[in-house]
């Protein structure tokens, strides 16, 4: 099972928001959509569930169109976080309508959710704070059992617990390899740890098509110090400054090879150790320059 | 399939149409107690429909309404409820993306539309003639006869079928609660001008059709079953172009802009015109209606230069 987005294009008041996107997706990836805000992350999103028709291309679910099999779109949840319906019906009644859209829906996992993270069903969605609309957003996404979810930036303004568990929530989910994560932010940190795949729009592309795994067995953070003040010159070669503090150097070497490691050993210094690799550091060293993504810390 | 998406369907507007229902019989009673007090007050023997309930035309008697007006707005009131309130509460998002054909939650959602308004219409009057028919005093004589109840039945239905298809199409094309409304009102009433047109052209001194009351009724009744065939199925169209980014603003479709634009002012000189009595006042409709009706069309880029002119003079 695969999901292609093919060549989608979408412009609004003549100005192009998203152009020529194209990617594959499957079951048990959980894939990272980055950009600034505004690129137009929301926007593929919309296209993509034909919210907002395509002036260009088409999404493929195991090679059939969504445009022309509308049955195959079950496959797939989005809940706009901005524009949707919910507000009008307390959290009992959802199931109601999701389960007549989503075959598959799990109306009993959806009680026991709600229960467990102290959520009343007889609630109003429109009376929930911030934290808990994300919260039942989640849970519908996950209790629809569709193959393929969009999550649109479902970190913003949440607080570090309400994070965690839905963090802890996306990664049990993806553990059986049925379903697949595409989600949005503009913080890299909220995806660090969950992402294992990144996408970075920029200038209504599809800019990079990042592979985590694949960078970081190559690449190396790591913080030294030097007995003198002086950057040498292996590092202004192979390097990418992270920080420096005084004579304490954090780098990021993109491609770490045992010459590298000599040669850093050969300048004697007085610290040499490997720290663990961001998703931010990994941007820093490789798209600062060219994606404009701004880098939050 | 089809009975999951009536499933849906339902489930989203059922409240509207109990509502809608609710309110009609409430309406419809309330209006035969008034007619019950009235009567009661009256002396001697009268009849409560008159013997013009025995021709083939619509009934227009004083207290018996064989189709109450009030069903026009019902009809009126649901259509644009209707495909109002789904892109209001962002609910077309959800039907969008529900795995339904556009094609088939557009048509479900009128067949349920204006079976609904086809059951509050029954219901209504099965209920006011009840009222009547259990009510009313014995000096009071209540005779209905088919030829007058068949035409005002089929004409209101015509007419009932017709604004909601009106006010239907007209909130599958505007964005804005407000405005659709403002809008709505405003060409509904000028029906009224459209109507005296048509009676003009029927007079002796216009095209001379010479029509009689029931030949009008039915031409009426078939031209508003016509109309909204045609707005019924031009709906379906634009429907499975809808793109969600326009909500909220006036035009969903900023394509029509230039081609609503022009039937405006054409239609509102024409109404006008027919109806004025002189050249000077099918002038000033034609300019006031070309005026108005680009400040409305345009007016979100109209004020957007206001204000860009207005920050700029006083920075």
């Amino acid at each position: 099972m695969t999901l292609q987005v093919n060549n989608l294009s979408k412009q609004i008041d003549k100005r192009q928001i998203i152009s020529d996107i194209t990617f594959n997706w499957a079951p048990g990836e959980i894939i990272g959509l980055v950009g600034r805000n505004g690129v137009g992350k929301t926007t593929l999103f919309r296209t993509m569930v034909n919210h907002y028709v395509a002036d260009a291309g088409q999404v493929l679910v195991d090679d059939q169109p969504i445009q022309r099999t509308p049955t195959r779109q079950r496959d797939i949840f989005f809940l706009d976080t901005q524009y949707n319906f919910l507000s009008n019906y307390s959290l009992k009644e959802l199931p109601d309508f999701y389960s007549v859209v989503y075959p598959n829906f799990d109306r009993q996992r959806y009680n026991e959710l709600l229960r467990h993270f102290e959520l009343n069903a007889g609630d109003q969605y429109r009376r929930l704070s911030k934290g808990m609309r994300a919260m039942v957003n989640i849970i519908l996404a996950l209790t629809s059992n569709a193959t393929y979810l969009i999550l649109d930036e479902p970190f913003d303004g949440l607080d570090v617990i309400v994070r965690e568990n839905i963090a802890t929530m996306v990664i049990d989910e993806v553990a059986d390899q049925r379903k697949g994560f595409l989600i949005s932010s503009h913080d890299l940190n909220e995806l660090d740890g969950l992402s294992d795949r990144v996408l970075l729009l920029k200038d209504s592309q599809l800019a990079h098509d990042y592979n985590l795994e694949d960078i970081r067995a190559t690449a190396k953070k790591i913080q030294l110090v030097l007995p003198d003040k002086t950057i040498p010159a292996v590092l202004k070669e192979h390097s990418h400054l992270i920080r420096v503090s005084g004579r304490v150097l954090v780098v990021v070497i993109t491609n770490y090879t045992a010459d590298i490691d000599q040669q850093l050993r050969a300048l004697h210094p007085v610290l040499l150790e490997e720290l663990p690799l961001t998703l931010e550091d990994l941007f820093r060293a490789n798209l600062a320059h060219d994606t404009g993504y701004q880098l939050l810390k | 399939m089809q009975n999951q998406v009536t499933k849906l369907i339902w489930r989203r507007h059922r409240r509207t149409f109990v509502l809608a229902g609710l309110l009609s019989l409430l309406v419809g009673v309330a209006n035969d107690l008034i007619t019950l007090h009235t009567l009661n007050q009256m002396p001697g023997h009268t009849e409560l429909v008159k013997a013009s309930i025995n021709h083939w035309q619509v009934y227009e008697g004083g207290s018996f309404p064989a189709y109450s007006f009030w069903l026009f707005i019902v009809a009126w009131a649901l259509g644009l409820v209707l495909m109002n309130q789904d892109l209001k509460d962002n609910f077309n998002q959800f039907l969008f993306s529900s795995g339904f054909s556009r094609q088939r939650v557009y048509w479900t959602k009128l067949w349920q539309g204006l079976a609904a308004t086809f059951v509050i219409v029954v219901l209504t009057l099965a209920v006011q003639y009840g009222i009547f028919w259990v009510s009313l005093p014995a000096r009071v004589g209540f005779h209905l006869a088919w030829p007058g109840l068949i035409t005002s039945w089929g004409y209101g239905l015509a007419g009932s079928l017709g604004m909601f298809a009106m006010c239907w199409f007209a909130a599958l094309i505007v964005g804005q609660t407000g405005a659709l409304v403002v809008t709505l009102i405003g060409f509904t009433l000028s029906l009224s001008g459209v109507a005296a047109i048509f009676e003009r052209l029927n007079s002796k001194g216009g095209l001379g059709w010479d029509l009689n009351g029931a030949q009008l009724a039915w031409l009426s009744a078939g031209s508003w079953v016509v109309a909204a065939l045609i707005l019924f199925i031009w709906g379906a169209y634009l429907y499975q172009h809808l793109s969600l980014e326009h909500n909220g603003e006036y035009l969903l479709f900023p394509e029509l802009r230039v081609p609503v634009y022009i039937v405006f002012v054409v239609y509102v000189t024409g109404v006008n015109g027919f109806n004025g009595t002189d050249g000077y006042s099918t002038v000033i409709s034609f300019l006031v209606a070309a005026a108005f009706g680009y400040f409305w069309l345009w007016r979100p880029s109209i004020m957007a230069k206001w204000h860009r002119w207005r920050s700029q003079r006083e920075g």
